[in-house]
């Protein structure tokens, strides 16, 4: 247990604490767009319809910075891992890849904790936004846990090896999923066809769930059966595709 | 003696082109053994087959454990240049995978890298790293080292410190098996010699025995003689003439002085030594493409 708290803390500070572009993309990206849209472009909305605005948007930037951090900065890290030998170099050390991969599922867990709970203190105390503490915590709480599907894209991204190659697709990834799911601007303004297609994304499913939070409704349930659904899949492409990677040897 | 690794009847290819055919070897406890050969031969494929890093097509590699891992470190061709991560933090890493793992104090004292502890991997020296990569590989307390390359970009102290630790690894009953392009100083600490040419071990033996086979003699001198004078020379094993500098391998260095004594006044520089391993591997690599 020792052993393994060790581990998880060089992978903290390695991955999260002296990583300057987590703070710059997963963190300092979200608060810009957010301090945009609510302080900047908000010509036209009433004090009141600016009081609901600025809490949506509060929740649609907290999820792009789970997205950023889930799939841009896990691919990078693995990447990473693999460039610099370091994958090679653990797999020659008696660990199980499944304890590896937990030390560093954690690691990507807090980075999005870190990154919700930094955006949403950045609404309490420059938007005011007015919201009971346990309502913050269970929205924390909620994108924490629903953005480990977006880990696993991030990982199977990072299988490609090739540092272009997972560039290209982190962007691809990244951008379409958080403008079709609405996260940069309300769904409703898209062509009927690609709502339909959005509102199936999981990132639209984990603003439903907190939205429903933020309201105080009772937790959307087929949201959250949904994001469910999008994790069982996920979790058996990535095995499919680990056992494939793993019948080729780390070296080809 | 015991048997550490077992290698049996390996093969392997890569889309559709043999690298290895037939391997078969084994290394004892207490014994340095070095795999040596030409560039583009296999030794790194070979390494890779034997730690799984790249699988097999068939054949045997067998530990004498079967948690082979807590028994081996490796030192690869390539260093480790993880980002954001200081020389201490990665030994006591490295350190936190083993049961039983030697203590940071033995492990940075062997890398001799202490003055920088706290330099994050990626900023140290190419030498500094290599250093690095040999105390990793120690960190398990290994009975089997493989060492690939490990000499590359280290200056000669630290060159010579590393063979000072391996030679006394091996006296604490430690394996190490290793290839080097320094055969210069492979000559000096290895016991055992693995030749792998023609995608298999064409040779498996002692330098004693290499050089029964391979010529136990050089022989160098200048002379602007023909090189035609020497070749008739019964004793010659092999003779390799650059400009007016004469280079010959025998395994009976009285007879062949007695042959050169009439054409002594023609001959200068004459030197009579030992045949070092370099000149053994590439004379008897051009006997097996003969």
């Amino acid at each position: 247990m020792t052993n393994y708290l060790y581990q998880l803390k060089i992978n903290f500070k390695r991955i999260i604490l002296r990583n300057k572009a987590f703070f710059l993309f997963d963190m300092m990206l979200p608060i810009a767009f957010y301090m945009l849209y609510t302080k900047v472009l908000t010509n036209g909305l009433s004090p009141q319809q600016l009081k609901i605005w600025n809490k949506d948007y509060l929740i649609s930037m907290m999820i792009y910075g789970c997205v950023l951090g889930s799939i841009i900065t896990t691919a990078n890290t693995l990447l990473n891992d693999q460039t610099s030998k370091f994958n090679l170099f653990i797999s020659l050390k008696p660990i199980s890849k499944t304890r590896y991969y937990s030390s560093l599922a954690v690691i990507f867990v807090t980075l999005n904790l870190i990154a919700s709970i930094t955006i949403s203190l950045v609404g309490i105390f420059v938007n005011k936004i007015d919201l009971p503490l346990y309502t913050i915590f269970k929205i924390i709480l909620a994108n924490t846990i629903g953005t480990i599907p977006l880990i696993m894209i991030g990982i199977m991204v990072s299988l490609v090896k090739r540092p272009e190659l997972v560039n290209l697709l982190t962007n691809l990834i990244v951008f379409p999923l958080a403008i079709i799911s609405g996260l940069w601007w309300p769904i409703d303004m898209m062509p009927k066809w690609l709502q339909s297609f959005g509102k199936t994304l999981p990132t639209y499913q984990l603003s439903v769930i907190d939205k429903a939070l933020l309201n105080q409704n009772i937790s959307n349930s087929t949201a959250f059966l949904n994001i469910t659904v999008w994790f069982g899949l996920l979790t058996l492409l990535l095995l499919i595709l680990t056992k494939l990677q793993e019948n080729k040897g780390i070296i080809e | 003696m015991a048997v550490v690794l077992n290698v049996e009847h390996l093969q392997k290819s890569y889309r559709k082109k043999t690298i290895l055919k037939d391997i078969n070897f084994q290394i004892n406890d207490s014994s340095i053994v070095a795999l040596i050969g030409a560039n583009g031969a296999g030794k790194t494929t070979l390494i890779n087959t034997i730690l799984k890093l790249t699988p097999k097509d068939t054949g045997k590699v067998q530990f004498s454990v079967d948690q082979w891992k807590q028994i081996t470190g490796v030192m690869m061709q390539d260093n480790l240049v993880l980002n954001r991560i200081n020389v201490e933090e990665i030994i006591n890493l490295t350190r936190s995978y083993f049961q039983d793992p030697l203590s940071y104090e033995n492990l940075i004292r062997i890398s001799g890298l202490k003055e920088v502890e706290n330099t994050f991997v990626s900023q140290l020296s190419g030498g500094q790293k290599r250093r690095l990569s040999f105390a990793l590989a120690l960190a398990g307390d290994p009975k089997i080292l493989f060492l690939d390359e490990p000499t590359v970009g280290m200056d000669s102290i630290a060159r010579n410190d590393f063979w000072k630790t391996v030679a006394s690894l091996k006296q604490n009953g430690k394996s190490i098996f290793i290839t080097s392009h320094y055969l210069k100083e492979l000559e000096n600490v290895a016991d055992h010699f693995l030749i792998l040419q023609n995608k298999n071990i064409a040779f498996d033996g002692s330098i004693e025995q290499l050089r029964k086979i391979s010529g136990k003699v050089l022989v160098e001198f200048d002379s602007k003689l023909s090189c035609k004078t020497f070749t008739s020379f019964s004793s010659i094993i092999s003779i390799n003439q650059t400009n007016h500098h004469f280079q010959i391998i025998t395994n009976d260095a009285n007879e062949l002085l007695s042959k050169l004594n009439p054409f002594l006044k023609a001959i200068s520089n004459l030197s009579v030594n030992q045949s070092s391993l370099d000149t053994l591997l590439l004379n008897y690599q051009e006997k097996n493409n003969d």
